[in-house]
């Protein structure tokens, strides 16, 4: 019998081309009783390979194959195989595969360098690992054998005896078919003969299906950063890197049968069990005195919060069940350790915010997700939703039967998070604290670039493909996509339907690691026995190599320290209203049934403000109307893939709308059992927690079984994990006297809802935040615009859509303005009017952090800029930020003051007052990275300018380019007044729509601002189309879509036929045809100078002129290079 | 196979057909009437799978009874060489 020993899957980034999983079930398929993983130099699928493997009856058997180097000898590096014999083993590994990765992030900013172990290292620290001694090219002894250094190979290998013995070495022969196999084999032979080693077989498997096999060629290239035909000598030559049978395998290796036995053998004694001998546990797990801590605090907290509150009693209960459990289950320690780190924020929190801050106010952070249903979590201030009062299920975050860790999640504003990261670091130490990685993988557009360039196919083609492609296409459409871009005879070479096959083959394969937004695991043991640690990108932070997944699967505590966009910007915002306003804001005190803020959400006017801003939320709103917090908890809940897939959407919406208009409506539900469960949400399943406790009322689960279906539910690789769950739920509930077609019709209710959904407490925690942020919408306007500006990117909307709404609703926006702007945007105080929102220097593009701070600094120190020689010499800003600064308008003022044009005389201008800059020295500035330093540009002189020549002004076209070009964001006209005129087509402006009949024909043009595909959907495609009046919603069906992908999905401008639909106050378009916005003559190839003529050289009288010469044509294409890109939202899965 | 030798190439090293007896198991037996003696390596090389000629071919190096150690390889059963055998100079 022959057991696979050596295997790479994807893990093995640039080389393996099938997931763990894809290799397990192929094992099982062939019979293999145990394999290995042995991926390059990390253990990043390992946990993902045991878990695939178990329920397949498969032994999984983990290792890895290090890439070592010994300097003593010769600098070429060369290739080992560990196997993990025991827990001692794995820890050595993990240990050594940390070492390799030490120095790979010598400079943050770069690509890492490739992990490497010296042989010392190794041979020191080999306790439980077996050594295999490499593959056939790169192993230590056939690597140097194939490179004519036969004594090399035999040095290496009597060090390799001396560390790890007879009983741990093996001598690995490998027959890939390549030219040597048989010669090098015999020497391996000979060789192991001598030193008294065995010899084993193993394939080098590279992917789980010979299909496969391309792919695996391919990545070789792309991780070598070049061609196919490039890198033949890099690559294996042939298909033979594959999964095969036992049986097939040991007649590869007919000619030695004692290797094929055993790989058998030492598979037996391999018994390691990644999934129950890490020997994790987490800091204050051991703690004799948690329980009674735990208990002390939560009961003192409890005294006061709950004062005087009728909901006391109930309080004390939970409260006194939830220890029960807690003690029960040994995880007093766990909530003690999230309260320290919660103290440890706090400390953070007034450090950034500073003690006379209005965010002092605030909690360092908010609980979100499932623990927000916990009286403890509540009392020790890793919730601020009173759980009791919201009535939030417990069960699905802490129950009897929890087998996982449960979880929480602190969102935390983006600039305390970024200071408590590398403190936690500190408090737990390195080596016990890092952050999950996360596994960036291929989708279409990234699997198109690098695999196009792999191919030789030409770059400017590849992105042309890469731009109109779907990011989640795969298959067919792909090939359609590469069809449009490049032209359906083309797309029929063989290398660009090679690319679709492959881009199709690598969708879903990790590509590198990278780190989890916020996942941090804290260990008492030292992290680096458990789990290989490497340096992240990010200077300062180190990851496990293990996702959130697997991390969940090893039972690692992790705690999520999440950086949440809205909690900055609402923080900014309370700062904004006290420096402007001087009104200190508690946003936990602000009244909760506010008329005006319940108005706008029913208006749907929450553009900017916390998930109810989506588009389909906006479409949402009219329907269902909400009235409360509550309301506004369902409707953050409601817009979600689990309830729409789960076919909630429309029975919760008809409901609502029954009983607005009859208060008697009698809501109709599936089962009795079912009404005290989905009464909150009118007989439909909106929240993650319904579906336990359906499970539970229906088909009499356990809360610990409810709460497997609903992990299953979560996880990508538990489809049949999920189909056991479908069968014991229906003979569960018919065991209660339920019917079988009604127990079918409800699990399809919860399988659908497997898709995505949020716990009530999660939806709770970000309900209130969205109510809050929309108040602050209501009456402080101005501010939260400004903080939504500075927090950026964030949200559904660009800055440039914010800016027109806010606008559309009475908010002045002002530009850049070198003697008024702040380095960020500001609010402005007006007397006698709304304050205005104000563009920041650092808002303009290209502008320095430091240069940005050294002009506002100048002008608060040295007084406003008199003109633009004064501010070229005192500002302290290079040439090029100067220009940059004059291109966005920021100039302009100093230009009216002295009654001139602004913009390109401010450009000739700064040319003199400026001259040519004299570089800076090189400096490091912040993140490490290499600049140079303005402070190190010697300032012009303050000289009387020469007259102006006569320079045309910039025309409207060429101002809305420069605008974008250099904030994204225009200001006064919207492109769509320019362009208007030019469109010989009846349009409807969006403003007129609610005044169009229902069902009516019209034609809308606009700027396209958000494109989204749901996977929910169908195949339908949403855009957001804003014109100078407003925004309206498209649909576009399938069929149109199909005719007109190529404008929905790339046109920075749209023409969209269709029919007016109006239905409960929601108005869309339904597309009939959707066309790219352009004028026959945009099309003209236009010669730009870099310096536009002037009118004197064109030979005119007048700027008038020039402009004339323009206005017969839209330079749609220049626009479209700079206009804001839509924000597009794909499909998941 | 049908390809040109390019010019940069020396035509010495282009393959040439050979007429080449197989056993059931598609290795060689006898290379004209010359039988093999021995078959040293064998191997595979599969490759230029993303251009319009892919290259698939099973290679051996074989020991000829009249003492010869050469190379010969073997074109896949498609068109246009048909499972045509070629001898190469290694």
């Amino acid at each position: 019998m022959y057991v696979e020993l050596h295997v790479h899957s994807s893990y093995s980034f640039g080389d393996g081309a099938s997931l763990p999983e894809e290799l397990a079930i192929r094992a099982a398929e062939y019979g293999y009783p145990a394999f290995a993983l042995t991926d390059h130099d990390n253990v990043c699928g390992a946990m993902e390979f045991a878990q695939a493997c178990a329920p397949l009856g498969i032994r999984p058997i983990v290792g890895a194959e290090l890439t070592l180097v010994d300097p003593e000898a010769r600098p070429e590096r060369f290739h080992l195989t560990l196997l993990v014999e025991n827990a001692d083993g794995w820890a050595n590994l993990c240990r050594l595969l940390t070492e390799a990765h030490a120095d790979t992030r010598p400079h943050p900013e770069r690509d890492p360098l490739p992990p490497v172990l010296a042989l010392a290292s190794l041979l020191e620290r080999n306790e439980g690992l077996v050594c295999l001694s490499g593959c056939a090219r790169h192993g230590a002894l056939a690597g140097a054998w194939e490179r004519g250094e036969p004594r090399r190979a035999e040095l290496v290998a009597r060090r390799l005896v001396a560390a790890f013995g007879p009983e741990r070495l093996r001598i690995e022969l490998q027959r890939p078919y390549w030219r040597r196999d048989r010669a090098r084999n015999r020497w391996l032979a000979a060789l192991a003969e001598r030193f008294g080693v065995t010899c084993v077989a193993t394939g080098n498997v590279h992917a789980h299906d010979p299909s496969r096999a391309p792919l695996a060629d391919a990545l070789v290239a792309v991780r070598n950063g070049t061609t196919l035909e490039e890198s033949e000598a890099l690559r294996r030559g042939n298909a033979n890197c594959v999964l095969a049978p036992p049986a097939e395998m040991a007649a590869r290796f007919a000619e030695c049968p004692e290797a094929v036995a055993e790989s058998a053998r030492l598979a037996e004694r391999l018994q390691f069990d990644l999934t129950s001998e890490l020997g994790y546990r987490y800091p204050g797990s051991e703690d004799p005195d948690a329980d009674a801590t735990l208990a002390e605090i939560c009961r003192g907290r409890l005294e006061l919060r709950y004062a005087g509150m009728p909901e006391r009693p109930e309080a004390e209960r939970r409260l006194e069940e939830e220890l029960r459990v807690i003690r029960g289950l040994g995880l007093s320690g766990f909530f003690l350790l999230h309260f320290d780190l919660l103290e440890l924020a706090r400390d953070v929190a007034a450090e950034v915010r500073g003690p006379d801050s209005a965010r002092a106010l605030l909690p360092p952070g908010r609980g979100r997700g499932s623990s927000v249903s916990s009286v403890v979590c509540y009392l020790t201030g890793l919730s601020h939703v009173d759980p009791v009062r919201a009535g939030l299920f417990l069960g699905r975050f802490l129950n009897d039967e929890i087998t996982e860790m449960p979880d929480i999640d602190l969102d935390f504003p983006r600039d305390i998070r970024e200071r408590l990261i590398p403190r936690v670091h500190e408090r737990y130490g390195r080596d016990r604290a890092a952050l999950v990685s996360a596994f960036a993988c291929y989708r279409s557009r990234g699997a198109v670039r690098d695999l196009g360039k792999a191919l030789g196919l030409p770059p400017a083609e590849i992105e042309r493909v890469a731009g109109i492609a779907d990011v989640y296409a795969r298959g067919d459409e792909l090939e359609r996509d590469i069809a449009e871009a490049i032209g359906p005879g083309r797309a029929q070479s063989p290398r660009w339907r090679w690319l679709a096959r492959l881009a199709r083959e690598a969708w879903g394969l990790p590509r590198h690691v990278s780190q989890h937004p916020g996942g941090m695991v804290l260990s008492t043991r030292p992290l680096v026995d458990i789990c290989p640690v490497q340096p992240a990108a990010m200077e300062g932070r180190q990851i496990v190599q293990w996702d959130k997944d697997s991390c969940a699967d090893a039972g690692f505590l992790k705690i999520d320290l999440l950086g949440l966009g809205m909690l900055s910007a609402v923080e900014r915002c309370v700062e904004s209203i006290a420096k402007a306003r001087d009104e200190r804001i508690d946003l936990s005190r602000i009244p909760l049934d506010d008329t005006e803020t319940f108005e706008a959400i029913r208006a749907a006017e929450t553009t900017g403000v916390f998930q109810i801003e989506s588009r389909a939320q906006m479409q949402m709103l009219p329907r269902s109307l909400p009235e409360t917090l509550d309301d506004v908890v369902v409707q953050v809940a409601l817009v979600r893939p689990g309830p729409i897939q789960g076919g909630a959407v429309h029975p919760y919406l008809a409901r609502r709308k029954q009983l607005r208009e009859d208060p008697e409506f009698e809501i109709p539900y599936e089962h009795p059992s079912l009404e005290p469960i989905l009464s909150d949400t009118l007989g439909a399943i909106v929240f993650q927690d319904q579906v336990i406790q359906v499970a539970m009322a229906l088909a009499g689960f356990t809360a610990g079984e409810a709460e497997g279906l609903r992990r299953a539910m979560s996880r990508k690789r538990s489809e049949a994990a999920l189909d056991a769950y479908g069968k014991r739920f229906v003979a569960g509930a018919v065991e209660r006297g339920v019917e079988r077609e009604l127990a079918e019709h409800v699990f399809e209710q919860v399988r659908g809802f497997s898709g995505f959904g949020f716990p009530k407490s999660h939806a709770a925690a970000f309900g209130l935040l969205a109510y809050q942020s929309t108040w602050l919408r209501v009456h402080y306007g101005p501010e939260l615009l400004c903080a939504l500006f500075n927090e950026q990117p964030m949200g559904f909307y660009p800055p440039d859509s914010l800016a027109h709404e806010a606008q559309r609703r009475g908010i002045d926006v002002c530009p850049a303005d070198v003697n008024r702007s702040g380095v960020e945007c500001t609010v402005e105080l007006r007397p006698g009017a709304e304050p205005a929102v104000r563009l920041g220097i650092g808002y303009v593009k290209g502008i320095a952090a430091e240069e940005a701070r050294a002009l506002v600094e100048e002008r608060q120190s040295g007084g406003r800029y008199r003109d633009l020689a004064d501010l070229a010499s005192r500002s302290g800003v290079g040439r090029d930020g100067l220009e940059r600064l004059a291109w966005a308008g920021a100039c302009e003022p100093l230009g009216i003051e002295h009654g001139r044009a602004p913009r390109r005389e401010e450009l000739w201008r700064l040319g003199i007052a400026r001259g040519s800059d004299r570089r800076g020295t090189v400096v490091r500035g912040e993140g490490g990275r290499r600049r140079r330093g303005p402070e190190h540009v010697q300032l012009a002189l303050p000289l009387p300018l020469p007259a102006l020549p006569d320079l045309r002004p910039l025309d409207p076209w060429e101002r809305i380019v420069a605008d974008y070009a250099s904030t994204g964001v225009t200001l006064s006209e919207h492109p769509m007044e320019l362009v208007r005129p030019r469109i010989d087509r009846e349009l409807v402006l969006t403003r007129e729509l609610p005044m169009t009949r229902d069902g009516s024909r019209v034609a809308v043009a606009g700027l396209v601002v958000a494109r989204q595909r749901p996977a929910t959907a169908n195949g339908v495609v949403f855009m957001l189309l804003e014109d100078e009046g407003g925004v309206v919603n498209v649909i576009v069906p399938p069929s149109v879509y199909e005719r007109c992908r190529l404008a929905v999905r790339t046109a920075p401008f749209a023409l969209v036929e269709g029919t007016l639909e109006r239905r409960e106050g929601v108005t869309n378009l339904l597309a009939s045809a959707v066309e790219r916005l352009e004028t026959p003559s945009a099309t003209e190839a236009e010669v730009r100078h870099i310096e536009p003529p002037t009118n004197r050289e064109l030979g005119r009288d007048t700027g008038d002129a020039y402009a004339a010469e323009r206005a017969g044509r839209v330079p749609e294409g220049e626009l479209a290079a700079v206009a804001p890109r839509a924000h597009s939202f794909g499909r998941r899965g | 196979m049908a390809e040109s030798p390019s010019g940069s190439r020396p035509e010495v090293y282009w393959p040439k057909p050979v007429a080449v007896s197989a056993d059931a198991a598609g290795a060689p037996v006898a290379v004209g009437d010359v039988a093999v003696e021995a078959v040293r390596e064998e191997w595979l090389v599969e490759d230029r799978w993303w251009t319009p000629r892919p290259l698939q071919r099973r290679y051996f190096e074989i020991v000829l009874a009249d003492g010869r150690d050469i190379v010969v390889f073997r074109e896949p059963a498609e068109p246009p060489e048909a499972g045509r055998w070629f001898e190469q100079r290694a």
